[in-house]
C-alpha cells in the first residue's frame, strides 16, 4: 500500500527563504496546506540577508506566476549582468564573471579553444570582451526586450531590498491563503517509535503540527538539527566566517557588482537603487572586525552593522524523516558567487518536484538527498575554485593542501586541455567555469586539436568581428537608471 | 593512429579522425579480408543523426546505400506477458512541455477508474510507428508532429564499405592483413606496432582497438579485465537469418520475446534482419535455429548463422594507448539498439579528449568515466525488460523474473512503483520517456502520481487527453506510407 499524500506543511522561518518556500508549496501543490511560522531569520542567516542573486530566481519567480513588475520593480529591486573580480591573481586586470554565453562557436569545437590558441600566441583579447553580458554590465547598460539579437541569452540576477521583497512575498503568501502564526519555537517533539517531528510547541505554549515540515530557520537549524546534527564541515577549504555589511550614499545604478579580493577576504560593492551596499568577507583568523568594518567606511559605507560569523558546511542529508532543511539550515556558503538564495530556491523547486509521500520512505529522500548534495558539491567547488586558483601573498590567500576530489579532477583536465569533465548537476554552465577559469588566468596547457581545420588568422578575425558586433549592440542598450526608471514610468501609468 | 579491426566501428572512428582531426594524426586502418564482420543489420538511435551530421554524411545518400528504413522506436512483443505489445517511441508521451510529466496526469486518470487506451495512444512517435507511416518531424514546437525523432535501420554489411570510402577520401590509409603479433615497449607497456602475417609492422602513437570479441590489444596484449554481467544478461548466442520481406515496411524495429530469450525484426528496404538472441543455459544450437526458421515471415536468404558473445564490459576501456570501441569495449545485447549508440559515444568523447603523443592521465580518467557511465546505464535499462515481466512459461523466464538485479536497478524501479519517479539523469541514451515507455509496457505501474497531476479536474484531463489524441490522429494521417516515402527520398540503387 502507498503512503497518503503529504496535506500539511509547516515552514520554519520567517525570512526570504521560509516566505519563497511557503508560496512554492501553495501555489504549485494543489491542495497542500501550508503554515508559515513567521520568525524573524536570525541574523547570520546569509540566504535570508544578502540583496544580490542568480538569474535562476527569475525562473522561480515565472514559476509562482509573479511578474517583474511585482517581483522587482515595486520591490524596490533591479538587474545584475554579473560580478567584477578585482585583484585575484596578481598581475592580471579585472575579470567579469557575467550571465549568458561568451563567444560565438564558429567550426567544429567550443568558442574558447579558439580564444585560448590567441592566448598562446599572445594575441587574444580579454576573454570577457566576447561576452555580450559582461559588454553590456561594464558599460552600465541593460538589454531591453527589443534589443540586438546578440543580447538574447543575456540572463540578469536581481539585487533586491531585501526588507521589501520580503513584505512582497509575505502578501503574496496570505493572497494564496498560506496560515500565518507568529512567534518562536519553545520545543520540538519527535515521535516515540519512528523519531518523526510530530509538532513544534511554540513559546506561548500553543502547538503547530503538519506531516512535513520545512527548516528554513537558518544555520540554527532549530527543526532539522533536533533530529541530527551532522555537518560536513568546509572550513579547511573555505576559510571566511566572518561578515560585515555597510550601506553608502547612492551612485549611478549598475548591473556589474564589484568583488576585490582584499587582507583576509574580499569586499564587494553594488550599486543598488537608492543606496550603494557594502560587504566585507573574511576570515577572524586573519583580519579584526575594526579593520573590516574600517575598510568598509573608506570605501563609502556609513551604516555599519554588526559583523555576524558563520561556519562554512553543509548537511550530507538536507531531508531526514519528515523534515528537510533549505537555505542555510542546509547549507552555509560565503556569497562569493551569490549563491546563497539559488541554493535555497533550487532545493524550493526540487521540495515540490520529487513530494514524497506522509511515510517520507527512505528511498525518496534518498534520492532527493543525492541530487541536492550532487549540486551542493558542485557550487562549493566553484566558490572554491575562486581560492584555489588565486594568487595573491599573505597566509590567508594561500592555497589550501587537498582540494576536493571533484575539484581537483575539474583543474587538472581543464588546465591539461581546456575541457571540463561532466557532472550531473551544475549550477554553473561550461560559461560560467570559462569566465573564472581563465578570467584567473589558467590557461590549459594545451590548444584543444578540434580547432586545427581553423587557421589561426580565421579565429582573430571572427573574434574580432564578434568584439565589434557586442560594442554595437550594447551602445543601443540604455543605461541601468534608465531602464528603471522607465519601468517605474510604466507602473506609475 | 593506428585503428586495428576494419568492421563498422573500426570505419566510423577512422572516418570520424580524419574528418575531425585531420591535421593532427594520420589514419591507419588495419583489417583482414579474412575476418568476418560482425553486422547482422544495424538498428540505431536518433544519437546517430548528430554523428553523421557532423562527419558531413549526406541523409538520402547514406540511406540509399545501407538500403536504410526510417525507425521511430522499438516495438516489444510478448515481454510482460505473451500477448502484449508496447513501443519504446524516440519521442515524448503528450506534449512532453509542461511541469509535470505526462504520465503522471495518465497514471492520476488510471487511479481514478477512467478506462484509457494504453499509454502509447498519446505519443506522436508511437502511433506514426502503428500506422506504418513515417514524414519529417515539424520544426514547430507547437506542433504535435514536433513530439518525435527518429534512427535509421541499415544493412552495416554496406555501411561499413560506406564509411571505407568516406575515411579513404579523408586521407585514411587501410591495410590489409592478419595481424599475429602485437611489440610492447618493455618499460612503459605501450604498444608501438602491430606486426602482421607478412612480416610488416604497422606502427603508431595511440591504438585504438576494434577488433571485435577477440579483444586483440585491451584484452590479450593488455589483460584488461572484463567485469562479466552474464548472470544478469544471461543471453550468451545469437542466430541470425535475414529473409526476404513478406509483410510490411515497418518504421520500427521489432523485438518478440521467446521462450529462452528474444528475436529481432530489423526491416530494410531490400530484406528484414532477424535473429534469435538466446541463452546457451537455456537452449541449444540447433533449437535456437529451428526456433528462428519456423517464426520468420520471409522466406530465408541463407543459412542460419551462429553469434557467440557475453554481457559486460571492460574494466577500462583506455589502458596506456589502447583505446577500445565497439566489441572489443564491451559487449551489450542489441535489445534497445544501442551497440553503435555507443561506439559513437566512445568515439565522441575520443575526439573530444584527444590526447599527445605522451598521454595525460587527466584526458584518460575522463574518457574511462564517460564511457562506463554509459554502459552502466545502458546495462540498468536492458535489465528492467528481463526481470519486469510475469512470464513463467519457461526456465530462462524464470531464472530473470527472480535474479537478483544490481542495486541501481532496484532503486530505480521502486521509485517508479511508488509515485511513478523516474531517476533523472541529464544525459546518456535514455531519458524520461524512454523508462516510462518501458515501465509501463513491462506492466511495472506506479501506486501514486506526482501531488501535482491533481490540479487540473478529472474531466478536463480526460477531455484534454481526448484532444490530444485528436490531434495525433490528424497529424499521423497527413504523413505518407513509410514504403512510398523511402521510395521518394532515398530509394535503393536499382541493382540491389
Amino acid at each position: 500500500m502507498l503512503d497518503d499524500p503529504i496535506r500539511s506543511v509547516a515552514v520554519v522561518g520567517g525570512g526570504i527563504v521560509g516566505w519563497s518556500a511557503a508560496v512554492a508549496l501553495r501555489r504549485r501543490v494543489p491542495g497542500l496546506a501550508v503554515t508559515i511560522l513567521a520568525t524573524p531569520p536570525s541574523p547570520d542567516a546569509l540566504a535570508d540577508r544578502l540583496p544580490q542573486t542568480l538569474p535562476s530566481t527569475i525562473g522561480f519567480h515565472d514559476d509562482l506566476g509573479l511578474r517583474e513588475e511585482d517581483a522587482v520593480v515595486r520591490a524596490g529591486g533591479a538587474w545584475r549582468l554579473g560580478t567584477l573580480f578585482e585583484g585575484w591573481v596578481e598581475g592580471l586586470p579585472p575579470y567579469v564573471h557575467a550571465y549568458g554565453s561568451y563567444g560565438r562557436p564558429f567550426g567544429t569545437a567550443s568558442f574558447h579553444h579558439h580564444w585560448v590558441r590567441a592566448a598562446h600566441a599572445g594575441a587574444a583579447a580579454p576573454f570577457d570582451s566576447h561576452a555580450p553580458a559582461a559588454a553590456l554590465a561594464r558599460a552600465g547598460r541593460v538589454a531591453t526586450e527589443a534589443a540586438d539579437p546578440l543580447l538574447g541569452d543575456v540572463q540578469p540576477g536581481l539585487v533586491l531590498d531585501v526588507e521589501r521583497y520580503r513584505a512582497m512575498l509575505a502578501a503574496f503568501a496570505r493572497h494564496l491563503g498560506v496560515h500565518v502564526r507568529e512567534g518562536t519555537i519553545a520545543a520540538v517533539r519527535l515521535r516515540g517509535d519512528d523519531g518523526f517531528v510530530e509538532r513544534l510547541v511554540l513559546d506561548d505554549g500553543t502547538m503547530l503540527e503538519a506531516d512535513l515540515y520545512v527548516d528554513a530557520s537558518g544555520p540554527g537549524a532549530i527543526v532539522r538539527g533536533a533530529i541530527d546534527q551532522e555537518r560536513e564541515d568546509w572550513s579547511a577549504w573555505l576559510r571566511c566566517d566572518r561578515l560585515v555589511t555597510g550601506e553608502g550614499a547612492p551612485e549611478p545604478l549598475s548591473p556589474l557588482d564589484r568583488v576585490t579580493a582584499a587582507d583576509g577576504g574580499w569586499r564587494w560593492r553594488s550599486a543598488a537603487p537608492g543606496r550603494t551596499l557594502h560587504g566585507y568577507c573574511y576570515a577572524a583568523a586573519a583580519l579584526d572586525d575594526a579593520s573590516a568594518g574600517g575598510s568598509l567606511a573608506v570605501a563609502g559605507a556609513s551604516a555599519i552593522a554588526a559583523p555576524i560569523s558563520f561556519r562554512q558546511g553543509a548537511r550530507p542529508t538536507p531531508w531526514a524523516r519528515n523534515c528537510v532543511a533549505v537555505g542555510d539550515a542546509a547549507t552555509v556558503i560565503e556569497p562569493l558567487d551569490f549563491t546563497n538564495l539559488h541554493l535555497a530556491q533550487s532545493a524550493i523547486d526540487r521540495i515540490v518536484a520529487m513530494l514524497p509521500g506522509r511515510a517520507c520512505h527512505p528511498l525518496e529522500l534518498a534520492d532527493y538527498n543525492r541530487q541536492a548534495s550532487a549540486e551542493v558539491a558542485r557550487v562549493r567547488d566553484f566558490v572554491l575554485c575562486h581560492y584555489a586558483t588565486a594568487r595573491r601573498p599573505g597566509g590567508f590567500w594561500q592555497p589550501p593542501a587537498a582540494l576536493p576530489e571533484s575539484l581537483d579532477r575539474t583543474l587538472r583536465l581543464f588546465a591539461e586541455r581546456g575541457r571540463l569533465p561532466f557532472f550531473e548537476e551544475e549550477t554553473f554552465a561550461r560559461d560560467d567555469w570559462l569566465a573564472l577559469l581563465l578570467g584567473q588566468g589558467i590557461v590549459p596547457r594545451r590548444v584543444d586539436p578540434l580547432i586545427d581545420v581553423t587557421a589561426a588568422a580565421d579565429s582573430d578575425r571572427a573574434m574580432a568581428a564578434y568584439r565589434a558586433a557586442i560594442a554595437q549592440a550594447v551602445a543601443r542598450c540604455p543605461t541601468a537608471d534608465d531602464y528603471l526608471a522607465t519601468a517605474r514610468g510604466r507602473l506609475a501609468r | 593512429m593506428v585503428v586495428v579491426g576494419g568492421g563498422t566501428s573500426g570505419w566510423m572512428t577512422a572516418a570520424a579522425l580524419a574528418r575531425l582531426l585531420p591535421a593532427r594524426c594520420t589514419v591507419d586502418l588495419v583489417e583482414s579480408e579474412a575476418i568476418g564482420i560482425i553486422g547482422v543489420g544495424e538498428a540505431t538511435l536518433p544519437h546517430i543523426r548528430a554523428f553523421n551530421e557532423r562527419l558531413g554524411i549526406a541523409e538520402a545518400e547514406f540511406m540509399a546505400a545501407t538500403r536504410a528504413t526510417f525507425k521511430l522506436g522499438i516495438e516489444f512483443r510478448d515481454w510482460a506477458r505473451i500477448g502484449d505489445s508496447y513501443i519504446h517511441p524516440f519521442g515524448t508521451f503528450g506534449r512532453g512541455t509542461g511541469e509535470v510529466q505526462f504520465h503522471h496526469y495518465y497514471a492520476r486518470l488510471l487511479h481514478a477508474g477512467a478506462a484509457l487506451p494504453p499509454v502509447e495512444a498519446f505519443s506522436m512517435a508511437c502511433s506514426l510507428a502503428r500506422a506504418n507511416r513515417f514524414g519529417a518531424p515539424a520544426t514547430d514546437p507547437r506542433q504535435i508532429a514536433s513530439t518525435f525523432g527518429y534512427a535509421y535501420q541499415f544493412d552495416a554489411v554496406a555501411f561499413a564499405p560506406y564509411l571505407r570510402r568516406l575515411a579513404e577520401g579523408l586521407g585514411a590509409r587501410r591495410t590489409e592483413g592478419r595481424i599475429v603479433d602485437v611489440a610492447r615497449d618493455p618499460l612503459s607497456g605501450d604498444v608501438t606496432a602491430v606486426v602482421l602475417e607478412d612480416g610488416r609492422r604497422v606502427e603508431g602513437d595511440l591504438f585504438v582497438d576494434c577488433s571485435g570479441f577477440v579483444a586483440l590489444l585491451i584484452g590479450q596484449a593488455m589483460g584488461e579485465p572484463f567485469d562479466d554481467w552474464s548472470r544478469w544478461l544471461p543471453a550468451d548466442r545469437a542466430v541470425a537469418l535475414p529473409c526476404r520481406t513478406a509483410t510490411a515496411v515497418t518504421p520500427y524495429t521489432s523485438a518478440i520475446a521467446m521462450p529462452a530469450g528474444w528475436r529481432w525484426r530489423i526491416p530494410l528496404q531490400h530484406r528484414t534482419g532477424n535473429g534469435y538472441v538466446y541463452s546457451s543455459d537455456f537452449l541449444d544450437e540447433g533449437a535456437a535455429a529451428d526456433a528462428l526458421v519456423g517464426a520468420v515471415e520471409g522466406m530465408p536468404l541463407v543459412e542460419p548463422r551462429v553469434l557467440r558473445f557475453k554481457a559486460g564490459r571492460r574494466a577500462r576501456s583506455w589502458v596506456n594507448n589502447v583505446v577500445a570501441v565497439g566489441l572489443a569495449s564491451g559487449f551489450l545485447e542489441p535489445l534497445e539498439s544501442t551497440s553503435l549508440y555507443l561506439v559513437q559515444q566512445a568515439i565522441t568523447a575520443l575526439v573530444e579528449l584527444f590526447p599527445e603523443r605522451r598521454i595525460a592521465a587527466a584526458d584518460r580518467d575522463e574518457f574511462n568515466r564517460l564511457v562506463n557511465m554509459e554502459y552502466d546505464r545502458v546495462r540498468d535499462f536492458l535489465i528492467l525488460h528481463y526481470h519486469a515481466t510475469q512470464r513463467d512459461d519457461s526456465p530462462f523466464w524464470d531464472y530473470v523474473r527472480t535474479m537478483p538485479i544490481p542495486d541501481s536497478l532496484a532503486e530505480k524501479m521502486a521509485l517508479f512503483r511508488r509515485r511513478g519517479r523516474v531517476v533523472k539523469y541529464r544525459e546518456g541514451a535514455f531519458l524520461d520517456a524512454s523508462w516510462v515507455s518501458v515501465y509501463l509496457g513491462q506492466r511495472v505501474l506506479p501506486d501514486g502520481h506526482d501531488p501535482r497531476a491533481e490540479g487540473p479536474t478529472l474531466d478536463s484531463l480526460a477531455a484534454g487527453m481526448e484532444r490530444l489524441r485528436g490531434e495525433i490522429a490528424a497529424a499521423v494521417g497527413g504523413m505518407p506510407d513509410h514504403r512510398d516515402f523511402l521510395a521518394g527520398y532515398c530509394p535503393m540503387p536499382a541493382a540491389a
